[in-house]
């Protein structure tokens, strides 16, 4: 994934795509921000000048699905293989019913981007009406992050295997992508020479968050300003 | 010792044994399933996933959208249509939320009648439709035979559409002049426009062939007006590396971070340094100087109707507008605003936008004026200039009303707030006027209000005014379709199915120069205890009979719609959009697409399926309806009106702002209310997902953070987070203080679409209403109601 | 009354005394008890966890109690497979009994609390099930839960060892297999005990994302793993020397020779000092050359409430300190110096697995992170406190039913 914080206002629309699509639950209060479940968290970056230089930029952060070589961060801790790396597609994804809520992960992993079930998952009668089927919801105690809308892609593979096609080559759009009114985020397959996603990613805009740690993160930020870049790692 | 070492092996074994039994995996089994299923975790039900398209209405954007059905019973998900050229597939968040409005606990599921006090929630009884309708229908029939229909009062939604159009003829036909629509920039707009160019049409911008924009604080990025389009255009100039945006404006706002530069002038003095950058342009003769002497009255001296001589605007910018004298007034630098002339002046499709801080307020129509003057400096009017003015859509027109006797009567009486008004010189869409004269007493008593998909009891500035108004009026009938602040003060409420249950159509787009036209056709089937509020006029409007019933013929909505599209149809104008490559923002006047629909029913196959109508944008210059035949930027108009001021710029755009009142010592700080993309300010409320992206430093608990300056804090004793009371000569709120460098000195700012008194418990009691604490300045020209900053004071709580 | 049940020839205070210590202790472990229902029943919002503390209170006294409680295993070591070589370790028979307890008490009562750390307790044996090689916390699932099974065997024949138990014959006998066996089982218990402390400091020192925590290592083992096991076998031996001093201190009697505290003193000096070497080269590496690759420096580590002084507090009160006194032959004949410095050393293992859990995830990884702070709540402190005073409790029931010290009788002739 590639996003572009040139053109990303911040309008959150892939956060809150995100909620619908997979069925994230919310609580009445929800401004204890280390608490609250967003997949899609969008951090505010502020250049630390004075007004009237000040500046800020708004960064959606995604779960990076670390590339690391022989694990990301959160799958090489998991003690129950709940959360793995599929070495296919480089997805890490997170089986909910396997997991044993030890909040490993979430400590390994350095870009919060997990989330931990602190309550039941309820909602308001009414709105059960508007859960996806195709996403479980999820119980307390365990913890959740994005899949890269895995559920997409296993659409997307049984709607070319049913075609006849070959499943490996499908492509898919998650649904932040799909939400963007910018088209800020560009997905896609990064092994892949020819895609958008891998020729942005060799944009020189282009940067990832903590490179220095060697997560290898498949997520890609484009920015003019330096002072993001300075910001995207440790100096 | 045998005995006990067979004891041993024995305990050994049993327990050993115990483990080849179904027994204890059974138990762990169980135990990670009993994990699994609580009962209060939600499963939800499968079935066949379809996806049925359609139009958001949430507000004015017109993004095509698809809902995610299933067993098309209940909606699961709303995404962009990635074909529509508008959005092309993009949505916002509130759009992306929009099925928790379907879906919302305070959806109303039948007509309810209070029984007891105004307010209070336990009063209300369900009603039938039938019984409800037949004690309005009764009252309302009760006005218009004793010829005092101007008794009705309505405040609809500022959204332009065809349910705007079924009211205002509703209201005519009945005989009431006293139909309002909710305050909105364009109510400034358009007045401004017709000053101009003789035409009540907004003015419009072409952003996506603008390579260079000058925005004095227009909300682009946060506002809701036009967020698909705004949102493209800015993501094209970022793409295409093709524009370059500079905002004005006093903080920080998302606006100002994400342009190429941030220029931070004191707040409310953006007419100020775009009258100063006219000078720039005039005095270095960087301006069209063909189009202001071809196509412009006003720009050099002139003369009044009666002969006297009059300034123009040349002289007026050029003696009073110099860089160093408005240095004062906006805080910028004389050299930076030369240097922003100098860009402007040398990109060739350089343009000037401008917002009042909020799309949904109406701004001082000199300032207006005054930033048209500035695009029309650059000659942004010509044919191939970047400022038009907003296309009409040939829709059927609506039919004449044909007045009986008691309704031609009742009209004969002016309109409550023009009866009043010494002032008003132009009849805009005044609201606080008329609320004014309601609570004043105006010469005829309001008896009936009437409210139709809008909150005036939260979203209006100085709500207050609202409910204050409200104690003279005997009924107040609520269309909501939701337990709003206004429903809930309601005598009668007649619940409309929500926004993805009923036929709405999208009429033009706001500030888009090319012309757009959808209809937003239901997803899921209305709950039988709502009633379309266009079907509840018509039936209404049946009840009534005689020319009432004639000046609206239509059997329901629907087909009051589809009468609206085969008139489209018979135009033969323009075509529907097929697909997303089409570039609606880049077409000019002239470049009108082929036709590509045959009939109106042929149309509205394709509407209804989610494809949208547009045409080319209009040539300004070749609909000029001024006394001049050119563009006025003295408004003669002005004078026609009755106005014969001894001072010449009266006539001229000019820098006329309004002082906030109080004192200065009592109240030494500002308070500016802003919009943020993630706060719904308007009719709909925050629904939870996009509550749930609200930063901490803008909510805590239930308290609203305001943003101020560590400089303005430091001195008053504040920190971080510290809880604070604001005060105004409107009244008093208790907050926290957010610190941060991007909030100028000495101002305060508050997020609007907080401080719900209505809903449920995931909007009701978040933060406070900061409109209660805002000050209102009444327009001495037009009456509407403007807003740029109110007096303040901060001390620690 | 329970004159029977105590163990002949020794002498224990009143019952109406003991039974009124026991009340106290019971009511406070219904109080842990309670509060940790709670936690179970309403879910772990009562904590003061959150996403950025995913790991607090808990951990923290899990692995600090666990070091601690390495007494046990690491007294056994030395008592069971090294006496034969070394006779002077011999004299560890005097308190074995007691380090066995104390480490009883200290895993038992650590898988309690970790019961409730995990959000999803009944699915704890998923460890089991769907064990990740890689994780160090499979590890020390299998390990603590192993362990703490051959610590139950450990004690059950010290249990059987009481007087009116040991007349029943097969229980007689049934405990006198498993003392037959006992040496195997220590041994065992060494094995799973030198990995598991190793596998907890590895808990955090494979965190390859999180620079506070990580360290390089050897094989598929970050150097923290040595280091937790060396400050365990170093600071367990010491807090058993603390408990039986306290328990001398309460029942005003001499409970083993002195000479034991001395050899306890000689050992934990010595591997404190091979230790606090190695942390200090250890600490001076990832100051100097691994924080620095992660764009990093020292200071940036630590903040106000999590400031330097940890460090100090950690490595040169609580580490050099107590290394150099106990390696004094003449301040080993203080009481005070001795008691002082094995408290010092014990403290500083609390701290350094203190920092090794909260002050490691405390520390902002992303530039844009804010430094933030965990405070626990009454639903972590309250099953801690409980825990201590389970093991308090067990301890007190086995001083004073079980023959735990064999000269308790020839030291207290009077
Ligand atoms: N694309 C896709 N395919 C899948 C899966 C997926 O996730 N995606 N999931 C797979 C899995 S895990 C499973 S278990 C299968 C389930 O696949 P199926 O076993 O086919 O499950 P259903 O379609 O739910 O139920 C089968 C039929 O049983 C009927 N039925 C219900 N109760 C009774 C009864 O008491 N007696 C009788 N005789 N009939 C009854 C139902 O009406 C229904 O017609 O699908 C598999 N296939
Ligand atoms: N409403 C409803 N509920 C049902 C059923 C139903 O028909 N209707 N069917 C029941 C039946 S029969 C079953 S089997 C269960 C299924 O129940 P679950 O197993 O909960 O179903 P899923 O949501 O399909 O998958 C669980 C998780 O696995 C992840 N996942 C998918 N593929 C992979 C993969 O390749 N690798 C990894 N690591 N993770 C993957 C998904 O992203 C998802 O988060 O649901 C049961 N519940
Ligand atoms: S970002 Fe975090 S959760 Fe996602 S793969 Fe990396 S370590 Fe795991
Ligand atoms: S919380 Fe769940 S996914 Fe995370 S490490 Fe523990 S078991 Fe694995
Ligand atoms: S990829 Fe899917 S799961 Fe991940 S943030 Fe985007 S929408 Fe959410
Ligand atoms: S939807 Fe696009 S523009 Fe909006 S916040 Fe997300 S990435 Fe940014
Ligand atoms: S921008 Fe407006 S029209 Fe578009 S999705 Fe959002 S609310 Fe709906
Ligand atoms: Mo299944």
């Amino acid at each position: 994934m590639v996003i572009d914080l040139d053109k990303c206002t911040g309008c959150m629309a892939c956060s809150v795509a995100c909620q619908a699509e997979n069925n994230i639950s919310f609580r009445v209060d929800e401004t204890d921000k280390l608490r609250s479940i967003t997949w899609m968290e969008i951090y505010k970056l502020e250049n630390g000048k004075d007004y009237p230089e000040y500046q800020f930029t708004y960064l959606p952060r995604p779960c990076m699905h670390c590339d690391s070589p022989h694990h990301s961060p959160c799958t090489f801790v998991c003690p129950v293989n709940a959360t793995t790396r599929d070495e296919n597609n480089g997805i890490v994804t997170h089986i909910v019913p396997r997991c044993i809520g030890c909040r490993y992960c979430i400590v390994a992993c350095p870009y919060h981007a997990r989330d931990f079930n602190w309550w039941d998952p309820t909602w308001p009668k009414p709105m059960e009406q508007m859960l996806s089927p195709e996403v479980s919801t999820r119980m307390r105690g365990v913890v959740e992050k994005c899949t890269f809308c895995h559920q997409r892609l296993l659409k997307a593979r049984t709607r070319a295997y049913h075609e006849g096609q070959d499943p490996n080559t499908v492509t898919y759009n998650p649904a932040c992508a799909d939400a963007c009114p910018t088209k800020a985020i560009t997905f896609g397959n990064l092994m892949d020479a020819q895609s958008d996603v891998a020729k942005l990613a060799k944009d020189p805009r282009a940067f990832r968050i903590l490179a220095k740690l060697k997560t290898e993160p498949k997520v890609y930020y484009l920015s003019r300003y330096q002072w993001v870049h300075k910001l995207s790692d440790n100096a | 010792m045998s005995f006990s070492r067979r004891a041993f092996l024995f305990t050994a074994g049993a327990i050993g044994g115990t483990l080849f039994t179904p027994l204890p995996w059974k138990l762990v089994d169980d135990s990670a399933i009993w994990s699994q299923n609580w009962r209060w975790r939600p499963s939800p039900q499968r079935g066949e996933i379809t996806k049925a398209p359609s139009i958001c209405t949430l507000c004015d954007g017109g993004c095509g959208i698809q809902a995610r059905l299933v067993d098309n019973k209940r909606a699961i998900l709303i995404e962009g249509t990635p074909s529509h050229p508008v959005n092309r597939g993009g949505v916002c968040a509130l759009g992306a939320a929009g099925l928790q409005f379907v879906y919302a606990s305070y959806r109303i599921s039948q007509p309810l009648k209070q029984t007891k006090k105004r307010g209070e929630t336990a009063g209300f009884q369900p009603v039938s439709w039938d019984e409800a309708l037949k004690e309005i229908g009764g009252k309302l029939n009760r006005l218009h035979t004793e010829n005092r229909a101007n008794s009705l009062a309505g405040i609809i939604s500022n959204r332009p559409s065809s349910m705007a159009d079924l009211w205002t003829q509703f209201f005519k036909s009945c005989g009431s002049p006293n139909l309002f629509r909710m305050p909105d920039h364009s109510d400034s707009l358009v007045l401004a426009s017709s000053l101009m160019t003789g035409r009540a049409s907004a003015p419009v911008f072409a952003l996506e062939r603008a390579s260079y924009v000058l925005s004095f604080g227009a909300s682009l990025l946060e506002g809701r007006d036009s967020f698909p389009r705004n949102q493209s255009a800015y993501a094209q100039w970022r793409q295409q590396g093709s524009g370059k945006l500079i905002q004005i404006e006093s903080h920080c706002s998302l606006t100002a971070a994400k342009a190429d530069r941030w220029i931070a002038a004191a707040p409310g003095s953006e007419a100020a340094l775009a009258l100063a950058i006219a000078h720039v342009l005039i005095k270095e003769k960087a301006y069209d100087a063909d189009f202001m002497s071809n196509a412009v009255f006003g720009f050099e001296d002139w003369a009044d109707v009666q002969g006297k001589a009059r300034k123009g605007f040349k002289s007026y910018v050029l003696e009073a507008c110099a860089p160093e004298q408005m240095a004062g007034i906006t805080g910028v630098d004389p050299a930076m605003i030369r240097e922003i002339a100098k860009e402007f002046a040398t990109h060739k499709n350089a343009l000037v936008i401008w917002g009042s801080g909020s799309a949904s307020h109406p701004n001082n129509i000199y300032h207006d004026l005054a930033f048209m003057a500035l695009n029309i400096l650059k000659g942004n009017f010509k044919a191939d200039g970047l400022m038009m003015i907003q296309p009409a859509i040939p829709l059927a027109p609506m039919p004449e009303v044909q007045l009986d006797a008691g309704a031609q009567s009742s009209l004969q009486k002016p309109r409550l707030d023009l009866a009043q008004a010494k002032n008003t010189l132009m009849a805009g869409n005044a609201v606080y006027p008329f609320l004014d004269a309601v609570v004043k007493g105006g010469i005829y008593p309001i008896e009936m209000l009437w409210v139709d998909e809008c909150n005036p009891a939260h979203s209006l500035l100085e709500p207050q005014i609202f409910e204050t108004a409200l104690t003279k009026i005997s009924t107040l009938v609520s269309f909501s379709s939701y337990m709003d602040e206004t429903a809930q003060m309601a005598d009668w409420i007649l619940p409309a199915p929500t926004a993805l249950e009923r036929y709405d159509d999208v009429m033009g787009i706001p500030g888009a120069p090319f012309a757009y036209y959808a209809i937003s056709a239901p997803v899921l089937p209305a709950p039988a205890g709502n009633r379309h509020a266009g079907d509840v006029v018509l039936s209404l409007a049946k009840a009534v009979g005689g020319n009432v019933q004639g000046s609206l013929p239509w059997p329901d909505f629907q087909s009051f719609l589809k009468a609206r599209v085969a008139g489209l149809a018979e135009s033969a104008k323009g075509a529907v959009a097929e697909s997303a490559d089409i570039q609606l923002g880049k077409l000019k006047p002239g470049e009108s697409p082929k036709t590509n629909f045959t009939s109106g029913d042929k149309l509205w196959e394709k509407l209804v399926a989610g494809a949208c109508w547009y045409d080319a944008p209009v040539d300004p210059m070749m609909s000029l309806a001024t006394t001049s035949g050119k563009v006025e930027l003295a408004c003669q108009k002005l004078q026609a009106t009755g106005l014969d001021a001894a001072q010449d710029t009266i006539y001229l755009p000019h820098y006329a702002p309004l002082a906030p009142s109080g004192s200065e010592t009592e109240f030494p700080l500002l308070l500016v209310g802003y919009e943020t993309q993630i706060l719904s300010i308007q009719y709909l409320p925050n629904p939870p997902f996009l509550t749930k992206m609200l930063p901490d430093t803008l909510l805590k608990g239930n308290d609203l953070l305001v943003q101020v300056h560590p400089k303005t804090a430091q001195p008053l004793g504040l920190n971080e987070g510290d809880q604070a009371k604001i005060k105004t000569p409107q009244g008093e709120l208790s907050v926290r203080v957010h610190l941060t460098p991007g909030s100028r000195p000495g101002v305060v700012y508050a997020a609007q679409g907080l401080g719900h008194e209505a809903y449920d418990e995931f909007i009701k009691g978040k933060g406070v209403n900061v409109n209660r604490i805002t000050e209102v300045q009444l327009d001495p020209v037009t009456g509407l109601g403007t807003t740029w900053a109110t007096r303040a004071q901060l001390v620690r709580a | 009354m329970d004159q029977a049940l105590i163990p002949e020839g020794l002498k224990r205070c009143p019952l109406p005394v003991f039974g009124l210590w026991v009340l106290v202790l019971l009511a406070i472990i219904g109080w842990g008890v309670y509060a940790g229902a709670v936690v179970l029943l309403q879910a772990l919002n009562v904590t003061g966890l959150n996403d950025y503390f995913g790991f607090g209170f808990y951990i923290t006294i899990d692995l600090a109690i666990i070091a601690l409680g390495a007494g046990a295993f690491f007294s056994g070591f030395l008592y069971y497979a090294l006496s034969r070589y070394f006779p002077a370790l011999k004299e560890l028979h005097k308190i074995i009994n007691l380090a066995v307890i104390v480490g009883f008490v200290c895993y038992t009562g650590a898988l309690a609390v970790l019961l409730l750390e995990i959000g999803q307790p009944l699915r704890g044996w998923f460890g089991y099930w769907h064990p990740n090689v890689h994780s160090m916390l499979t590890e020390v699932i299998f390990c603590i839960s192993c362990y703490a099974i051959v610590l139950i065997i450990e004690y059950v024949p010290i249990v059987f060892e009481n007087r009116k138990l040991d007349a029943i014959k097969s229980v007689h006998i049934f405990g006198h297999t498993l003392h037959e066996l006992m040496a195997i089982f220590a041994l065992t218990g060494t094995f799973l005990s030198f990995f598991h402390q190793g596998s907890l400091g590895g808990v955090a020192g494979v965190l390859f994302a999180r620079p506070f925590a990580y360290r390089t290592g050897f094989f598929v083992w970050p150097w923290t793993f040595f280091l937790f096991i060396l400050s365990a076998i170093a600071s367990g031996p010491a807090f058993t020397a603390l408990v039986c001093r306290a328990m001398e201190a309460v029942t005003r009697k001499k409970l083993v020779d002195r000479s034991v505290y001395e050899l306890l003193a000689r050992i934990v000096g010595g591997l404190l000092l091979f230790y606090i070497i190695l942390k200090i080269i250890d600490t001076l590496y990832w100051g100097l050359v691994m924080a620095p690759e992660f764009g990093l420096s020292l200071a940036d580590f630590y903040k106000a409430p999590y400031g330097m002084w940890l460090l100090i507090a950690e490595i040169l009160i609580c580490g050099v300190l107590p290394a150099i006194v106990l390696n004094i032959p003449q301040a080993r004949k203080s009481d005070a110096i001795v008691f002082g410095a094995f408290f010092l050393t014990c403290t500083g293992i609390v701290i350094n697995r203190f920092v090794m859990t909260i002050q490691a995830i405390a520390v902002p990884v992303m530039p844009f992170d804010r430094w933030q702070v965990y405070v626990p709540t009454v639903y972590e402190w309250a099953p801690g406190i409980a825990m201590l005073a389970y093991c308090v409790l067990v301890i007190s029931l086995s001083y004073r039913y079980l023959p735990l010290f064999p000269r308790e009788k020839q030291l207290n002739a009077t």
